[in-house]
């Protein structure tokens, strides 16, 4: 900059510097966030909005350009056809709905029995804290999927400990345990969360309690659950919407066979979008399961106010 | 400040100058030819070794090569045709030639037939006649196949039931599947009987096809045929001479290996012709297979016909077509090629490629070869490329709606074959 200028920055007024000093920083908050950001509208927003305006379109990838527009809107034509044509998608609905129901509350009880068996002052607790965390990291994986297949297979582990000949693939009966197992089985996140809400439960309490006479069923009952409840009331809407959402599992272990039995919601989403390239109709049902979770989450909320004590809350009621 | 914006400027205009500069040079010079096919690891590595023979032959030409398994390849291409930048040339498959080409997504060969780049003087009309589409080729057969029932040589001796005539009926299939096993206890047939390519091919016999020559409906009045079809299929689940549909579940995903027929656990299976070599290789030393005819109707026709086990096809996004016909031309016509690709996509279609093989060709080969010309002479013409909208009737009708409910028991046969019909007829109605 030359001098000359250098006076008029002085004449102006102290607010000018101060927006302009205000602005600096802001822009330098905006770059810092800026991969964020543009990751957020280009990969998140973007394709979110699109999948919107998609549903209500009979775009099919094939062959048709989707900027250059050689798709029609056809209205709520998808929807209708979801609700009223489409044989495969209430059978869909029924079989998420199944896997909801099971796999959620049994995992969650597995994952509260084990955080209680590793929240003991006991020899190299830490160590299983960690080892019994690992299925939830590489559960979601192919790898593991894979695995769960071999073990169900007519000839395998879970056949061989049971003495049964049973076809878990082939039998409709059967064929959505194999998918809550695995999901039982991965009981690490929710674990974690239950682990650190049990240590916060205060330990004179169970003393009181046991002073009292107190057993360790009474106490569980009247001291563990109910101050866990906000802890619970998390881990069962994040677990609640995570199991509308499963679809590594069912993709792999079972492919949504035998007659659409294990086939969760995700995965028929996906085979009509990525198999039959029915994109609008695969976006109108993508919609759909959002408004779904969202409402599933919304009767939780709602519920909670019977069931979820806050500790410290009773002056505010 | 100013620098720096002046500097940036300076970027973008060289690299816009430039940009276009570079690949004028390269198109005059050197070019990339881009191919994408489906398969197996034994096919990539021959079709590899043919795209390094080529380029020796033509240096200037790049071949820049992408492959996936079956499944994914129709998803990778059909994202790669919506972002416009299909490969020059694809592996296309008899069930979707129509629909990519109904789309505009593939270009016709005649114009390299004419002006001589593509040489298609020894294949034979009726197998170039699967590509044409009108009057236009869209698509070059590689190889052909037929539909057929392996059978176990060595199980049948040992059950000491004589082979069946190579014009079999469906009732003495009934018959023979039932015999095999009470005599070996074993299923006498373990494969999916309700395989869609048979439900298409059933008509077959009797004259007609599972859909009109239009495409527009189903191509048959009559539902009795596949009602008496799924009638025996549930007889010989009840008799346990074939699996159930709970039992085929354990072995539809496994491969060659894991199959009933090469464990012993069967005497026949169906399959494409060209997996004999498959199977055979996974059954190991000291086994026999042998190619057999479908059964067929009483009285009825073939239901065998020869079919074009793939194709390469020249893709309206391709940036060089004419180089792109020159490769193709290389992979069917050149001996050297040939000898690199076997019989792996089948047998070979061009006349002078099948004679110059055939000293060196395996037992498995000469059975497949012999089998091809036994279907050549005594078979049904070859059906029209399956409709646009045939995978969606495959993936959620025929499968899940009729075939599942039906084999376990949810519905009749006869329940299923009148919404077989009818909900096919409504995507199908889509192409009037």
């Amino acid at each position: 900059m030359s001098n000359s200028a250098l006076p008029a920055t002085l004449v102006g007024s102290k607010r000018r510097v101060r927006a302009r000093h205000w602005r600096h920083s802001n822009l330098a908050g905006y770059l810092f966030i800026s991969p964020w950001l543009i990751g957020y509208l280009l990969f998140a927003l973007m394709p979110i909005l699109a999948s919107l305006m998609l549903s209500f379109t009979n775009y099919d990838v094939l062959g048709h350009n989707i900027l250059r527009g050689d798709w029609d809107f056809v209205g709520l034509d998808n929807f209708e056809k979801m609700f009223y044509h489409d044989y495969r998608y209430w059978k869909s609905v029924k079989a998420t709905l199944n896997y909801v129901v099971f796999a959620v509350p049994l995992r969650l009880m597995f994952a509260l029995a084990v955080a209680m068996l590793l929240n003991t002052k006991r020899h190299g607790v830490y160590f299983y804290r960690a080892a019994y965390y690992t299925p939830s990291v590489v559960g979601g994986s192919v790898a593991v999927a894979l695995m769960w297949r071999e073990i169900f297979q007519r000839d395998g582990l879970v056949n061989n400990i049971l003495g049964t000949e049973i076809y878990w693939f082939g039998n409709p009966d059967y064929a959505m345990w194999v998918l809550v197992t695995l999901a039982v089985w991965q009981f690490g996140s929710p674990m974690l969360v239950f682990l650190a809400g049990l240590r916060q439960i205060p330990q004179d309490m169970y003393e009181a309690a046991s002073i009292d006479g107190a057993n360790f069923f009474q106490r569980f009952w009247r001291i563990t659950i109910p101050l866990l409840t906000p802890i619970i009331f998390f881990n069962l809407v994040m677990q609640t919407i995570n199991g509308f959402q499963q679809f590594t599992q069912a993709f792999i272990v079972t492919g949504g066979r035998p007659l659409d039995r294990t086939l969760l919601y995700p995965l028929y989403v996906y085979n009509r979008g990525f198999v039959s390239f029915q994109m609008g109709y695969a976006s109108a049902m993508a919609w759909v399961l959002l408004v779904t979770i969202a409402f599933f989450t919304l009767i939780l909320f709602a519920s909670s106010r019977l069931w979820v004590y806050y500790q410290g809350d009773e002056g505010k009621s | 400040m100013k620098s720096a914006k002046g500097l940036i400027l300076t970027l973008i205009l060289m690299v816009a100058l430039v940009a276009p500069a570079a690949s004028a040079i390269s198109a005059q010079e050197n070019i990339e030819l881009h191919i994408t096919w489906w398969g197996s690891q034994n096919r990539h590595d021959r079709t590899i070794a043919v795209i390094d023979m080529f380029h020796e032959q033509n240096p200037n030409i790049e071949v820049v090569y992408e492959f996936s398994s079956w499944g994914d390849y129709w998803t990778l291409l059909t994202t790669k045709a919506s972002g416009e930048n299909l490969p020059d040339i694809m592996q296309q498959d008899y069930a979707f030639l129509k629909e990519w080409q109904s789309r505009d997504l593939l270009a016709p060969l005649d114009p390299f037939i004419a002006d001589g780049t593509l040489d298609v003087s020894g294949v034979s009309d009726v197998v170039l006649g699967t590509g044409k589409i009108g009057d236009e080729l869209y698509g070059l057969p590689l190889g052909t196949n037929s539909q057929a029932i392996l059978i176990d040589v060595q199980a049948f001796e040992k059950a000491g039931i004589e082979l069946p005539a190579p014009d079999w009926t469906w009732a003495d299939f009934e018959e023979i599947s039932l015999a095999l096993h009470e005599k070996l206890g074993i299923w006498g047939f373990g494969g999916p009987l309700s395989d869609e390519a048979l439900w298409k091919s059933l008509y077959m016999g009797y004259g007609t096809w599972a859909f009109n020559p239009e495409g527009t409906a189903i191509g048959y009045e009559d539902d009795q045929p596949l009602v008496d079809y799924f009638d025996m299929i549930l007889r010989l689940i009840d008799a346990e001479a074939i699996p159930s549909a709970e039992q085929w579940a354990e072995y539809a995903d496994l491969g060659p290996e894991g199959n009933p027929l090469v464990t012993g656990q069967s005497v026949m299976g169906y399959w494409w012709s060209n997996q004999i070599v498959a199977i055979t290789k996974a059954a190991g030393e000291g086994r026999e297979f042998k190619l057999w005819h479908l059964p067929r109707p009483e009285g009825g026709q073939p239901q065998n016909y020869i079919k074009p086990s793939q194709f390469f096809s020249v893709t309206t996004q391709a940036k060089h077509p004419k180089e792109a016909a020159m490769f193709i031309n290389f992979f069917v016509n050149n001996m050297e090629a040939s000898d690199a690709l076997g019989t792996e996509r089948g047998v070979p279609v061009v006349a002078a490629v099948r004679e110059h093989l055939a000293p060196a060709l395996s037992p498995i080969d000469i059975e497949t070869f012999d089998f091809l010309a036994r279907v050549e002479a005594d078979g049904s013409p070859v059906p029209p490329p399956d409709p646009a909208g045939w995978a969606e009737i495959r993936d959620n009708i025929y499968a899940p709606q009729f075939v599942d409910p039906v084999l376990y028991g949810e519905i009749s046969p006869a329940e299923g074959a009148a919404m077989l019909r009818e909900e096919a007829n409504l995507i199908l109605a889509r192409n009037k």
